[in-house]
């Protein structure tokens, strides 16, 4: 399947040598998207969660510190701008690395929380992102090895065999642990119970993003 | 096991890596059973093993022809027209490099070998935005890394108040750790009661 039938009229390219950015509506809309909400996290002041307090007859209010408020905009700025790119990438390769570096900030963004259960939970996602490099990697590689290309338009004109196969396989279970799409789940939906609410959402909306083109690239690949 | 006991275990962050190593180990198993099949066409190409050794060549088995702003080597770019200047520094080695490779026969075995030109035509001229995104992954891991370390382990003389109060949540929070590693101890040990007896 091309770029054409999935994402429709191809706009133009933004080439970098091998990599080259596809701009199609598809992608564009996506890469827009992400960046208007990256925009609106830049700009806008974290939540104050509100607890009651026990035995006493008051409020508890958790906000979050401003050293703290500044590390985490720019952290949330960046795995924005970084989920953007990943939306009109044109390289395989490319994809993953975007792919590994959200998976970075999205520790960073957790990374200054002070609760244990939050950190335990961001602990346990930070092993899966490790673990996770191996395969989102490796199945990369076993593509370049399998077709002797890495760039996704000329995949898509390519036929499969069981080894591109294999390699995709391998990639989806890496951006599936990455992204923390069930059954793996656990450790992001934890990561979120604390404070300091537009920048963790940018955690879920580049996974959720993230997902979407991995679909697209898995059916360029195979289809 | 009933399938609700299973998704509240995978509500436990503690059993996903677990979880997840396992069936990556499965997949990983299930690979030794996909029929391999190299593509010969590579684009990052390399001459066939052993070749450059056995022709004699002192920096095998990263030849690549070509002669420094002259003539260009082998070098091969997905989209040539996005790479006029492809294959121009292929071949570019250090002085250091240079003379090495005139005295010993095996010096592109050796670990001080890496091969200059050929590292800057593939990594910061043909896939450069690759290089960036790579190295922005590092930076952000430092940035993560020693933002942590200074405000949290190293400059606290200010803020003795909070470390108080932080010191206050972490003793709640290893109280209820502390009570959740005992009730389980007291269930592991009555079951091993049950087993003895």
């Amino acid at each position: 399947m091309s770029f054409e039938v999935l994402g429709g009229n191809l706009l133009g390219t933004i080439p970098f040598g091998d990599i080259v950015l596809y701009l199609t509506p598809f992608n564009l809309f996506m890469f827009v998207v992400l960046l208007i909400f990256t925009f609106l996290i830049a700009v806008s002041k974290t939540e104050t969660q509100v607890e009651a307090s026990l035995v006493k007859l008051e409020n508890t209010n958790k906000n979050v510190g401003k050293k703290e408020f500044h590390q985490r905009r720019f952290l949330a700025v960046i795995c924005g701008i970084a989920s953007a790119g990943a939306m009109i990438t044109g390289d395989l390769f490319d994809f993953t690395l975007f792919m590994a570096l959200v998976g970075i900030l999205n520790i960073g963004i957790v990374s200054a929380v002070r609760q244990v259960s939050v950190l335990n939970s961001a602990f346990h996602y930070g092993l899966i992102a490790m673990m996770c490099s191996l395969p989102l990697f490796g199945g990369a590689a076993i593509i370049l090895a399998a077709t002797g290309t890495l760039s996704l338009d000329i995949l898509s004109t390519m036929h499969t065999t069981p080894m591109i196969i294999f390699g995709a396989l391998l990639m989806l279970i890496g951006v599936i642990g990455e992204s923390g799409v069930a059954p793996f789940f656990a450790t992001k939906a934890e990561m979120f119970r604390t404070p300091g609410s537009p920048f963790i959402i940018i955690i879920h909306l580049s996974s959720l993003f993230i997902i979407i083109r991995a679909v697209e690239i898995f059916l360029l690949v195979l289809m | 096991m009933r399938v609700a006991r299973l998704w509240n275990k995978l509500a436990n962050p503690k059993n996903i890596p677990r979880l997840f190593a396992f069936v990556l180990g499965v997949i990983l198993v299930v690979g030794f059973l996909v029929p391999f099949d190299l593509n010969i066409d590579q684009i990052y190409i390399r001459s066939a093993p052993q070749a450059q050794v056995d022709a004699g060549i002192a920096i095998a088995p990263y030849d690549r022809g070509g002669e420094v702003l002259k003539e260009p080597g082998i070098s091969m770019a997905q989209y040539p027209e996005n790479a006029p200047e492809l294959g121009m520094v292929n071949s570019y080695m250090s002085p250091l490099a240079l003379w090495v490779s005139s005295v010993s026969p095996y010096f592109g075995t050796t670990i001080y070998s890496s091969p200059g030109g050929l590292i800057d035509e593939i990594l910061y001229y043909t896939r450069g935005f690759d290089t960036i995104l790579e190295s922005s992954i590092l930076m952000m891991a430092f940035i993560i890394a020693s933002w942590l370390a200074v405000n949290y382990t190293m400059n606290r003389k200010n803020d003795k108040k909070e470390i108080r109060s932080d010191m206050k949540m972490a003793i709640k929070d290893s109280n209820k750790v502390a009570s959740e590693v005992k009730l389980r101890d007291i269930k592991a040990r009555n079951k091993q009661m049950k087993r003895d007896n």
